[in-house]
């Protein structure tokens, strides 16, 4: 059997999410920038209308989601370019556990806020 | 070839006789060389054409060659000469130090590997005809250069090793012989083609920077065997164990330069990008 | 053994001009994938003022919008982000092993269509900026 398991996840298992979250975020993406910026304008926005947007339940989710997906694309994409440039041994470590927490800690942050512009909760 | 004294007339005097038997020897070469290096100068004002040629030289025992430098030489060009057709001419003729490994001439024995203009290509195999004049020729990029245009290939021959390159199977058909189906061939086939030259590896940015990534050819050897049905699926599970290592198959970028220095066509990113699928599909089955 | 020579990495970048499509293509993902997750960051933190009270979120928003600076680099994040979506998927496409043959001429049209597409947004996105 293989001698090396990952802390969290057996082999493959990032990248399978990488490209999962990649769709996902392709489709999502486009929508925020679309809605955020042709649909409402980023110069208009109040906190009226961004609460108005997030009582939405389906809106609400989507957004959540997508920090959740975002959140996990772009820190584990920084990972991967860094142990791709060498990084190695306790550095690598380190930065892994550094990645992680300030991953966890923006998906807090980032529902904390998206409970601060609901009505719904 | 020097001349060779096949006679020693004394037994007593073995030491003299060396000396002057070398010493011939050495005059001898120097005649051989000078007169070389007036038929090169002839040869060269015979030639139609003639072709310059950038050669990287490095040698750390050598005083003037501790710092890497370009040395300029000029052979005359024929129909048909290769890079390495011109850098034996250069050796042979202009400086027998020039130091660069080659062997079968004929794109089999994966020696001569070289960086010809910017590019990984094979010596023996590319055309002068298709470069750029003037040909700059340096050693593989991302190799450690041993002299001149040696690399040393250690880390390379250790990642292969490292996938067990080799057929093995505990399952053996009783009797007859091992079979393989022709559409099961077809699928390997290409992957078969590796001559362990290390253009690839050179051309790989990951390669470059993270010492431990297996590379391609270390890969596409696993896949070569992984698809080959003869050696069971135990043998391929195991074989996919080695390379879905964090610094196996997932460290590939798909930069796809392998695929484009290949000198035997080998569709290797093709090969690497279908050992994470199987991968990703036998971690899935968790049952 | 002597001592043998490594030329390190920094030959590559001097060599910019040899690069093949996939190369680029990489170095291109890579950059604008550092400069979107700076950015998620950022917006994250710049959100939370809606935790404040609703009145510092808009003031502070409206505020960063009334920056022409602020407009100009939210073209830039767009051609970031669109250049990384039309990549990502190529990239999609090449793991699924489909049109590996054409990956390069992929990566020219998700190129030229990421410039097109920020042109194209220029005005709507400095209405008001002026």
């Amino acid at each position: 059997m293989a001698d090396y398991y990952s802390s969290f996840e057996p082999k493959g298992t990032r990248w399978l999410l990488q490209r999962l979250t990649a769709a996902f975020l392709v489709v999502v993406l486009a929508y925020h920038f679309m809605l955020l910026h042709f649909v409402n304008h980023a110069a208009e926005v109040t906190i009226a209308g961004t609460t108005a947007r997030m009582s939405q339940v389906g809106y609400f989710i989507t957004m959540v989601s997508f920090l959740a997906a975002g959140a996990f694309h772009g820190v584990n994409g920084v990972y991967n370019a860094l142990v791709n440039q060498g990084l190695e041994g306790t550095p690598k470590t380190a930065v892994k556990w550094l990645l992680a927490v300030a991953g966890v800690m923006l998906v807090v942050q980032g529902i904390r806020v998206a409970i601060a512009m609901t009505n719904l909760i | 070839m020097s001349t060779q004294v096949t006679e020693q007339e004394t037994e007593t005097e073995p030491q003299e006789k060396e000396e002057s038997t070398h010493q011939e020897r050495r005059l001898t070469e120097k005649h051989d060389r000078a007169d070389m290096r007036e038929r090169a100068e002839a040869n060269l004002k015979d030639a139609e054409e003639t072709v310059k040629l950038k050669v990287f030289r490095y040698d750390p025992e050598v005083e003037g060659k501790k710092d890497p430098r370009f040395d300029t030489f000029r052979v005359p060009f024929k129909k048909g000469m290769t890079v390495l057709d011109a850098l034996i001419f250069a050796r042979d003729h202009f400086d027998s130090s020039l130091t660069f490994r080659h062997s079968c001439r004929q794109a089999i024995c994966g020696s001569d590997a070289l960086f010809v203009n910017g590019r990984q290509r094979l010596g023996c195999k590319t055309q002068m005809s298709e470069l750029e004049w003037p040909v700059r020729i340096e050693p593989l990029p991302h190799a450690e250069v041993v002299k001149d245009l040696v690399v040393d290939m250690e880390h390379f021959y250790d990642q292969m090793e490292s996938v067990e390159p080799y057929f093995q199977t505990d399952e053996l058909p009783s009797g007859e012989e091992q079979k393989q189906t022709r559409e099961n061939r077809e699928k390997v086939k290409m992957s078969t083609r590796c001559i362990w030259c290390s253009a690839c590896m050179s051309s790989c940015n990951i390669a470059a920077g993270d010492n431990e990534y297996l590379g391609p050819a270390a890969i596409n050897k696993a896949y070569r065997f992984a698809m080959d049905k003869r050696e069971g699926e135990a043998m391929k599970e195991h074989r996919l164990n080695i390379i879905e290592q964090e610094h196996g198959v997932w460290r590939c970028q798909t930069q796809f330069s392998c695929t484009e220095v290949c000198p035997k066509d080998i569709p290797l990113t093709e090969h690497i990008q279908e050992l994470k699928r199987e991968a990703v599909k036998s971690n899935l089955k968790f049952w | 053994m002597s001592q043998s020579y490594d030329r390190g990495l920094i030959e590559d970048f001097g060599r910019w001009q040899e690069f093949s499509a996939g190369m680029w293509a990489w170095i291109f993902h890579k950059f604008t994938g550092w400069v979107l997750i700076g950015y998620l960051f950022t917006h994250i933190a710049v959100l939370s003022t809606a935790t404040v009270d609703g009145a510092t979120y808009t003031t502070t928003l409206q505020g960063l919008e009334s920056l022409l600076v602020v407009r100009i680099l939210e073209v830039g994040l767009l051609a970031v982000a669109v250049f990384h979506i039309l990549n990502g998927v190529r990239l999609l496409f090449v793991d699924l092993g489909v049109g590996l043959e054409s990956q390069d001429k992929a990566f020219y049209a998700a190129l030229i269509v990421s410039a097109a597409i920020t042109v194209a947004s220029i005005p709507t996105f400095l209405v008001g900026a002026f």
